[in-house]
């Protein structure tokens, strides 16, 4: 796709039920699904950080202006599932209303459904399918829980992670480890209370020990869409972390992490698949019996 | 009943400002097993439409407490099939006349619900339209 154009409608329609037949597949569906190709990668960004931080607010307000300088952008929004009845409300959209009205943007919401991971099922292959489509970037937004931020790593090329200020989330962070992670960190909400100090803790933090790359120092940046400041800042940390990747990182090694990811997706749910399928005999086994019943039940398990 | 795996759009076109029952409505639509995407409050027909193709819904339900639900129906419904979005179902619910619903049939919903009603019935209402009651 040219930067330039818009989507037409048949173009939307097209890729809004790939989406969707995406998330609908099984594990034997993927199997059996030809290979999708993108002929050119796309700028692949994630947001990912805790509930309520402004994950959507700020990637509304960033994919608007991006936008409105010409670039294709395609924004994939995951929510949690209702652990009760397995319905969700997908509510990042109310925040993006402003992106997601430019005709050069394509925004979806994706329900986590009953992924362990904060993510979606078989949302690499949506990413390769949307890279296909031709976007310059994909932005991909996270649950923001548990394990999202390792996941995300995997899936995407810079990852963002937000904080927010006055939660002790410098310590949370610490003790979850998730700031390791994170390309470019943004203290979220950064006219509230507190904001500076935070931005202090996380810079000595992220100087003091998590910084695993000698050539990327990880910039902690305050922004707040309420005031719009530091959009610029987060803007230029954005563009510059894109030629550190070019520059630094493995294509190959790359590949690889995202195919792994991806067949741990299947196996994961076919594990589940498989532990489901187990016999109370099989469950009152010792371990070594168990544990070799449920591998033989992962091969002949099918999946739904 | 269950919608579960179903996509619903909960949307509010025109101008009221008040969306304590779309959010009702979209919790009960969540707690019947949908996925429950919401616009946000005085969204056009045409972005409405948008968003209904984006998100591949099977449904969008219009929240309308401000009196033009007739007009705001029949555009959403001309919004809808321009995109080539016919499969998609349209309700209404808000501040609706009995005498109205002749008029709002005609204009292309394929449910109308009123503040009367009790949610179970509107969500099993919905379950059946769509199919899956």
């Amino acid at each position: 796709m040219s930067a330039e154009r818009a989507l037409s409608g048949d173009e939307r329609r097209a890729l809004a039920r790939e989406i969707s037949r995406l998330a609908n597949a099984s594990v034997t569906d993927m199997l059996a699904a030809p290979p999708v190709v993108a002929a050119r990668s796309a700028r692949r960004i994630g947001f990912t950080g805790p509930p309520g931080v402004g994950k959507s607010t700020l990637v509304g307000t960033l994919v608007e202006r991006r936008a409105a300088r010409g670039a294709g952008i395609a924004v994939l929004a995951i929510d949690p599932a209702s652990p009760y009845s397995k319905g969700a409300i997908l509510g990042d959209r109310i925040r993006m209303d402003r992106a997601a009205d430019d005709p050069r943007v394509f925004m979806r919401s994706v329900s986590s459904r009953d992924a362990q991971d904060g993510m979606c099922n078989n949302v690499a292959d949506m990413l390769t399918r949307l890279e296909a489509h031709g976007f310059d970037e994909i932005v991909l937004e996270t649950v923001g829980v548990g394990q999202a931020e390792h996941a995300v790593k995997a899936l995407v090329d810079t990852v963002v992670l937000l904080m927010q200020p006055e939660t002790g989330d410098a310590i949370q962070a610490l003790k979850a480890g998730i700031l390791e992670v994170a390309d470019i960190i943004v203290v979220a909400k950064s006219d509230l209370p507190g904001a500076a100090r935070m931005q202090q803790q996380l810079v000595s933090t992220v100087q003091f020990g998590v910084q695993r790359s000698a050539a990327w120092t990880t910039p902690v940046l305050g922004v707040s869409v309420e005031t719009s400041t530091g959009l610029e800042a987060l803007e230029e940390a954005l563009d510059a972390h894109a030629q550190w990747v070019l520059e630094h990182r493995d294509a190959g090694e790359v590949r690889h992490t995202r195919a792994r990811y991806r067949v741990q997706d299947l196996i994961v749910r076919q594990l589940e698949h498989a532990l489901a399928a187990l016999t109370p005999a099989e469950c009152d086994m010792p371990l070594a019996g168990l544990y070799s019943a449920t591998l033989d039940r992962l091969r002949s398990t099918k999946s739904g | 009943m269950s919608l579960a795996g179903k996509r619903i759009l909960i949307a509010k076109p025109g101008l009221d400002g008040h969306d304590v029952g779309a959010k009702v409505i979209a919790l009960a639509l969540r707690d019947a097993g949908a996925e429950v995407i919401y616009t946000g409050l005085r969204k056009s027909p045409d972005y409405i439409a948008r968003v209904a193709i984006d998100e591949d819904v099977d449904a969008v339900g219009l929240s309308i407490l401000s009196g033009s639900h007739v007009d705001l129906v029949r555009e959403t419904a001309r919004c809808l099939r321009e995109a080539k979005a016919d499969n998609v179902k349209l309700f209404v619910g808000g501040t609706i006349p009995h005498e109205d619903n002749p008029a709002l049939v005609d204009a292309g919903a394929a449910g109308i619900f009123n503040a009367s009603q009790r949610i179970d019935d509107v969500i099993a209402e919905m379950a059946r339209v769509l199919d899956v009651g």
